[in-house]
């Protein structure tokens, strides 16, 4: 079957009703998204379908067959955070890490759709989405901070061009060496 | 200083909103399998374990049991001459739901879950204990082999004692006793990464274990315990934790990776699922908590006596250390001059219980700031003014006779009373945290409670 990970296509050969995160994972090595419950319940394991936020270990791998895929590593590097990275970096929207990459993903899929969300927008996208590090305040934050342009670092999204060659591992954002 | 006051990013920031950050789970190497175990699914019975048919399946590299254990009885304290308690492995008895009796390393996560199916045990259910106030009946089912409670506080004491003053003389001079009974719940941390280990035997014959313990030199020391071997074949790879919160103190998946990868010579990844995590590992300890204060009519509390039986779960694990906080704190921020305590470790056939954000205390606290608005409301006084009064002050000793060089109750007490508007006399709000005198103690007190000595 075929994937478009992170703008890059991908053959894989895991079985057909393999979780999409253990694809991720196990057979193309992208471990930004997390097994954290492996039952829908966390959001750490959120990725991009087609743009929508997802729960990747509960979709098949048949399910996505010919899909774009994004995940953290497509939003930007450590040379080049999106926004909402740099959002979520400055106004410590992130303790231990864990369920960083499922909020950033399904929050940049709000702001897509959504660029000035309201506050309830915020917590409706991130319903679903356990911290047990924080108590959200500082999360929800980062995302205004991203929304209203309130970042200090570089405000432009990150693209390939935008690919670090001093990073040979990550060439292509999201494509393991 | 320049970092005091300062809005620093985090050293890990970047990595954590890259998806760089590499937890345990994250990383992989060639060869790899993955363990499950075998775990008891009642809370106490007598075992017979035949591992036969899962060593023979295709694809099961290596089965293990307390007998490949080279020290399987293990307790955190043995450093200090206590003997452990906790077997690695169950040998013929299991003592909690959920406590480990085997061990499979398999070429991927199903089989391995297929070859723990296929282990045979005999289990011959036993009564098991729950209700830490029945542990001392006579009647009751004895769950440890040092009966059911730890038997090895310093002295040879079954119990975590404090005596300081005349509780006797204070409960004479009371014009009433307030007591109250107080049982917060078992909490379970659960931290979204779960418990995770990797170990990867080195050509040199050490092992390399990634972990996610929150106490790094403490997991190898436990490892080195369980393996008989010395520190410098280990080598540990940590620091990255997913939320730990405490229950990432107790070490869980280090050992049985490291002897699964002994064992079969491979690397041997163990990653606990959601159902494991919330049934099987430690949880904060739950409390039977009683307390009976007395008090003065005007609000002085002259004496407390409190009992604390501590569900230690089925092992004692750190729950002694626990207690002993617990009863060094067990006024709270207040200063009782005349105390005695009894806090025991009992065990129960439930999860072991460990260290959880304010190990021994925070539940405590619960219990005892209940117990002054319940003072409060006996003696129909103004709890902030009660809590002011009994406030720690600067020179005050704690239950266990420290000093208290800067205590903050009473700033502390006057910030929350403004948060809430709440107005207070003016001899309250004129009150600091220096000493006592002038600060309303009644002159006819200032003798006669317990030692005067230990007022302060």
């Amino acid at each position: 079957m075929r994937l478009i990970v992170n703008g890059v296509e991908r053959e894989v050969e895991s079985a057909p009703l393999t979780p999409l995160l253990h694809v991720l994972r196990e057979e193309l090595g992208i471990t930004s998204p997390k097994a954290g419950c492996q039952q829908g319940g966390c959001g750490s394991c959120t990725v991009l379908v087609g743009g929508d936020p997802r729960r990747s270990c509960l979709l098949p791998l048949a399910a996505c067959d010919g899909a774009e895929i994004m995940t953290v590593e497509g939003l930007g590097t450590p040379a080049r955070l999106a926004p909402l990275q740099a959002a979520f970096h400055e106004q410590y929207g992130s303790q231990c890490g864990f369920c960083t990459p499922g909020m950033l993903m399904a929050t940049h899929a709000l702001l897509e759709r959504t660029p000035s969300p309201s506050r309830g927008d915020i917590e409706e996208a991130l319903a679903g989405h356990i911290c047990r590090c924080t108590g959200y305040v500082k999360i929800i934050a980062s995302i205004e901070a991203a929304a209203s342009g309130d970042v200090a670092s570089d405000k432009r999204t990150p693209s390939l061009e935008d690919a670090d060659p001093n990073e040979p591992d990550m060439l292509i954002p999201g494509s393991p060496a | 200083m320049k970092a005091v006051g300062a809005r620093l990013p985090r050293y890990d920031g970047i990595g954590h909103v890259t998806g760089r950050t590499q937890y345990v789970d994250d990383v992989r190497v060639p060869g790899m399998l993955w363990a499950k175990a075998l775990r008891s699914p009642v809370h106490h019975a007598g075992i017979r374990v035949d591992t036969s048919r899962a060593e023979r399946m295709n694809g099961v590299h290596a089965v293990v049991t307390h007998a490949d254990v080279p020290h399987n009885v293990y307790g955190h304290l043995e450093a200090l001459g206590i003997p452990g308690d906790e077997p690695l492995l169950a040998e013929d008895e299991v003592r909690y739901k959920g406590q480990p009796i085997a061990l499979v390393a398999a070429q991927d996560e199903d089989l391995a879950a297929e070859a723990v199916e296929a282990i045979e045990v005999e289990y011959e259910e036993r009564t098991p204990l729950f209700d830490v106030r029945l542990a001392g009946d006579p009647g009751a089912e004895k769950i440890h082999h040092w009966g059911n409670w730890y038997p090895h506080f310093e002295g040879e004491m079954d119990r975590r004692q404090i005596r300081k003053g005349d509780l006797d003389r204070a409960f004479d001079q009371a014009d009433v006793i307030v007591s109250g009974v107080y049982r917060p719940a078992a909490i379970e941390h659960c931290p979204i990464e779960p418990q995770t280990a990797l170990a990867v035997p080195e050509p040199d014959g050490r092992l390399t274990i990634y972990s996610v313990t929150q106490a790094l030199y403490f997991s190898m020391g436990v490892v080195a315990a369980h393996l008989q071997w010395p520190l410098n074949k280990l080598k540990f790879v940590g620091g990255t934790v997913g939320g730990g919160f405490g229950g990432k103190v107790d070490t869980a998946a280090d050992t049985p990776a490291a002897l699964l990868a002994l064992k079969s010579g491979r690397p041997v990844k163990w990653r606990w699922t959601r159902e494991e995590e919330l049934l099987c590992s430690s949880t904060r300890a739950p409390w039977h908590m009683e307390i009976a204060d007395a008090v003065t009519k005007d609000g002085w509390i002259l004496g407390r006596r409190m009992l604390t039986l501590h569900d230690s779960g089925a092992y004692a694990r750190f729950s002694p250390y626990g207690v002993t906080k617990h009863s060094f704190h067990h006024t709270g921020a207040y200063t009782i001059p005349n105390l005695h305590f009894d806090g025991y470790v009992v065990f129960t056939n439930r999860v072991p219980t460990t260290a959880m954000r304010g190990f021994g205390v925070t539940g405590l606290s619960f219990a005892t700031e209940l117990h002054i608005t319940r003072i409060a409301k006996v003696l129909g006084v103004d709890p902030f003014e009660l809590r002011l009064k009994n406030a720690n002050r600067i020179g005050d000793t704690s239950p266990n006779r420290v000093p208290l060089s800067d205590p903050s109750t009473v700033p502390t007490i006057l910030e929350i009373a403004d948060a809430f508007g709440h107005e207070l006399p003016a001899e309250y709000r004129a009150m600091t945290r220096d000493r006592r005198e002038g600060d309303l103690l009644p002159e006819h007190l200032v003798g006669q409670l317990g030692n005067p000595e230990e007022w302060h």
